[in-house]
């Protein structure tokens, strides 16, 4: 079985979606997305809180609590985590795993002592990247600050370490519909062999194909695909702060047709008989 | 204690936005001299709390009362009258492939049936992606263009001459970006050209914040009285090497020019409203926009004006010369759109604002023949006493927003 | 009077999503680590992430493992999820050998990799397969999946408490026991969609007899 994992960016109150990590485009309610994700099948959920680097802050715990309340699957919580005592918040208001990325870069230390603390299956490294030429750099702070780290040699170390899953984001995929990166697809299942979450770029039920004509990731996760299709144009008045302007507008994103959990958890297993749990 | 270029003795800051009293409103750039003599700046009021507003947010309260359907109206009336009936060119549209100029030629054309002609006065150095995305506003989104590259011995002599006198490396780019749009539109008898979002969104006074861009960007009157590179044009001739005619593309249109051609030059961001951040989104679903692969420096964001490996020592100058760098711009744009609080831009201003432009820099000056030791020495001299003082070897700004 | 279960806090584990799923099905709870409170409840549920070694010293520093045993002894439901059904057993073989608390006879193991299976960690959605199914285990009767994430496992001395069983490794290993008013789940129920909630409900059932 491989994990149809809906990602969620986060800012403030609002579920917002970017393209290439950039631009905040609020969508609406994170807990209505994800309330509709648990009851159409999602397998797990991922919460990214997209500016906690940049404003030095983590704002996602009532969030999570609200979350936990609703939805009985587990759920993936990151962004700008530093330190243990966030991830003991983190996971206290319901939380059952953390990722982190600028952190991990900073700080080879920090993922041996989660590892320690909380147990290898609590961490998930993230890894998001950028294409030069030929090979993947690891960028750190939601895309902003390049490092010259290439990505195999990343994820083999973490693989050393003790980390026992990846979610890989391309960055030049994100948002645009333009399919999973099949040569990032290669790279990994050549070269790493813990589990893998593919993340960025899909819109169409054959980027799956495509993938695992590849590779064999332990999940997909999906985030433009999806919510564009769940959003409902409420904007709550509430949340005055955000870019509501698409909502606003109700307008559609045209890179994206419809489509559903269920329609992508039918088709894997028709085409490639990949089991799914029926909700 | 002196005070450089004209700029208000007391530095205050909008109480909205962060910008501050220190902003430079557009000038007709032919016509800007070292001292900026006659030089305006953003004005703030006192609003009846007692509390300081700028002109830019004072424009941006009067934009939330628009009604936004009856100028798409007035628009299309304009377009109706304009719209090509025998194939031909309709409207000029200058732009470089920034995502503005992307969303204003996509939508005169896709949505409203006209048949424009996108007109370019490259970057002086385009990045690489810069380039895939002014390729891609062509080929993809489908558009005929005309580009208008500039002699390389002029413009990088040009460029020189303006860092070194008015530490203004954007100069040569700024000059004929703003008068390309008219000369085309004059040549190809084309009247009708659109610019994207009004230069009010930014910096200018209220009154630009109109339908119709300001003349004195694009048309000229007295040539005796011109300026480039902050040198008037007779001395610029004489002393370096450069014929009246090698200068012509930098100067505004004169009226005998013009063919006869009522040229009408149109902000589109007077008609629709214009969300930089939508434009953002928009330039890559209609024709596979790609954003910077990093963060720009001196901000947050990575979608803002990134074809031009100039852009970032541009801002970098703005923050020596009035304390303003890019991230305040950035941010000011962001919290009058309402997608920042003004608490995250002071800590995105504190963060970013007058990061060193290192990743260009070298080439840049490599480029245009500037020694770096000799441009580093040069910034000091540029920085206003009012706006600067020295602790130790560094140099702080004595005010800043987010103290 | 409605029912308490008290959800044990010893400083590890996920106690708020547990309490949810027991909101979620109208279970009156109560997440805490006082004596008094446990002792007035019908039922304790143990949970558990992390380390066995971890989870014994902070258990025995609060002197938590007193009460759950006097809990037991009064034959009152106790309810181990993850690591905490692990903790019932008498030995983890976790790096140094720790005992556990002893209530069911059995060890705890890591999973063994070889050549063909490197993984160590079963993460994610797994088949559990219903094993004694005359036994009243608060499974439904179907096999279904539920969500795991560990990388130890049980081995009860008496296989009759086995209540199912799922696959790992190329091995089958024990997912959850019942052995009277002991209850144990190596996966998470109130991680595991409507089909984990369902056994909550059980759970919310028996307690009303």
């Amino acid at each position: 079985m491989i994990r149809i994992i809906p990602k969620l960016d986060i800012k403030n109150e609002n579920l917002v979606k970017g393209i290439h990590l950039e631009g905040l485009r609020a969508l609406g309610d994170p807990e209505y997305f994800a309330e509709n994700y648990y009851l159409n099948g999602a397998d797990e959920l991922i919460y990214h809180d997209v500016v906690a680097s940049l404003y030095d802050r983590t704002s996602t715990l009532p969030l999570i609590e609200k979350t936990s309340k609703k939805t009985f699957v587990p759920l993936i919580v990151g962004g700008g985590i530093k330190n243990l005592k966030q991830i003991e918040k983190i996971l206290k208001s319901g939380a059952d795993r953390i990722f982190i990325n600028t952190a991990a870069i900073n700080n080879n230390k920090f993922v041996k002592n989660i590892i320690t603390e909380f147990g290898a299956s609590t961490l998930v490294v993230s890894v998001e990247i950028v294409k030069n030429k030929k090979d993947y750099y690891c960028r750190k702070d939601f895309g902003r600050e390049e490092t010259d780290i290439e990505f195999i040699s990343w994820c083999k170390n973490l693989q050393d370490i003790g980390v026992v899953e990846l979610l890989v984001t391309s960055i030049d995929k994100d948002g645009t519909g333009e399919g999973f990166d099949l040569d990032i697809a290669e790279k990994l299942q050549k070269f790493i062999e813990i589990d893998y979450i593919l993340n960025g770029g899909f819109s169409k039920l054959d980027h799956f194909l495509n993938v695992l004509n590849i590779c064999k990731p332990s999940g997909f996760a999906i985030g433009s695909a999806l919510h564009y299709n769940v959003l409902n144009h409420k904007i709550n008045s509430n949340k005055f702060d955000g870019n509501f302007e698409f909502l606003k507008t109700k307008k559609r994103f045209n890179n994206f047709s419809k489509l559903s959990i269920q329609d992508i958890k039918k088709f894997l297993n028709k085409k490639k008989s990949i089991e799914f749990r029926k909700i | 204690m002196k005070i450089f270029y004209n700029l208000p003795k007391k530095i205050e800051f909008c109480s909205k936005c962060v910008l501050s009293n220190q902003v430079p409103a557009s000038i007709p750039e032919y016509l800007h001299k070292p001292s900026r003599e006659g030089a305006k700046y953003l004005k703030l009021k006192k609003n009846s709390s007692g509390k300081n507003i700028c002109s830019a947010c004072e424009v941006n309260e009067m934009k939330k009362k628009i009604n936004w359907k009856d100028r798409e109206k007035d628009l299309i009336k304009i377009l109706d009258k304009y719209r090509s009936k025998n194939n031909d060119y309709d409207c000029v549209v200058p732009g470089s492939g920034g995502k503005d100029s992307v969303y204003a030629a996509h939508i005169l054309k896709y949505k409203y049936g006209m048949n424009p002609l996108t007109v370019t006065w490259p970057p002086i150095l385009y990045t690489d992606y810069g380039y895939e995305n002014f390729k891609n506003w062509i080929e993809i989104g489908g558009f005929d263009n005309i580009s208008f590259k500039q002699n390389g011995n002029v413009i990088k002599t040009l460029t020189k001459l303006s860092i070194e006198n008015l530490l203004h490396p954007f100069q040569s780019f700024i000059l004929g970006q703003k008068n390309i749009g008219a000369k085309i539109a004059a040549k190809f008898k084309i009247p009708l050209v659109f610019y994207g979002e009004p230069d009010a969104e930014y910096n200018s006074p209220i009154s630009e914040f109109t339908a119709i861009r300001d003349h004195k960007y694009w048309l000229g009157s007295n040539s005796k009285k011109y300026y480039l590179a902050g040198i008037p044009i007779n001395d610029l001739i004489k002393k370096h090497k450069l014929k009246y005619s090698d200068l012509k593309p930098y100067l505004p249109i004169e009226k005998k020019e013009m063919n006869n051609v009522d040229v009408k030059v149109y902000q589109l961001g007077y008609f629709l409203k214009w969300v930089p951040q939508e434009a953002y989104y928009y330039s890559v679903e209609h024709t596979n926009f790609k954003a910077r692969p990093f963060r720009t420096q001196g901000t947050y964001s990575k979608y803002n004006s990134i074809d031009d490996k100039i852009d970032d020592l541009h801002y970098y100058t703005t923050y020596i010369k009035f304390g303003i760098g890019r991230a305040t711009y950035d941010c000011s744009q962001e919290i009058r759109n309402n997608h920042i609080t003004r608490d995250e831009g002071l800590k995105l201003v504190s963060k970013f604002d007058g990061e060193f432009p290192d990743k260009y820099l070298d080439e840049v000056l490599d480029h245009i023949g500037l020694k770096k030791d000799k441009f580093l020495k040069l910034i000091d001299k540029f920085r206003s006493p009012h706006l600067w003082q020295k602790k130790g070897k560094k140099w702080q700004l004595r005010k800043r927003v987010f103290d | 009077m409605k029912s308490l279960v008290s959800i044990i806090d010893y400083g590890m584990g996920n106690l708020y999503s547990i309490k949810c799923a027991l909101d979620e099905v109208g279970i009156n709870s109560i997440i805490t680590r006082d004596s008094t409170t446990i002792k007035n409840s019908q039922a304790i549920i143990i949970p558990g992430v992390g380390s066995f070694s971890n989870a014994m010293k902070k258990m025995k520093f609060l002197k938590i493992d007193n009460v759950i045993m006097q809990h037991h002894f009064k034959k009152k439901i106790i309810f181990g999820i993850c690591l905490g059904m692990q903790l019932l057993f008498e030995k983890s073989y976790e790096g140094k050998t720790t005992n556990g608390l002893g209530i069911l006879k059995g060890n705890v193991l890591k999973f063994k990799t070889n050549k063909v299976y490197k993984k160590n960690f079963n993460v994610g959605w797994k088949k559990i397969e219903i094993e004694n199914r005359n036994k009243n285990s608060l499974l439904s009767k179907k096999d279904n999946y539920m969500y795991f994430i560990h990388s130890f496992h049980v081995k009860p001395s008496d296989n009759k408490i086995i209540t199912s069983k799922s696959t790992f490794n190329g091995q089958k290993f024990v997912s959850s026991i019942k052995n009277g008013h002991v209850y144990g789940f190596q996966f998470h129920p109130e991680k595991s969609s409507k089909i984990g909630l369902d056994v909550y409900k059980c759970l919310k059932k028996i307690l009303n007899k």
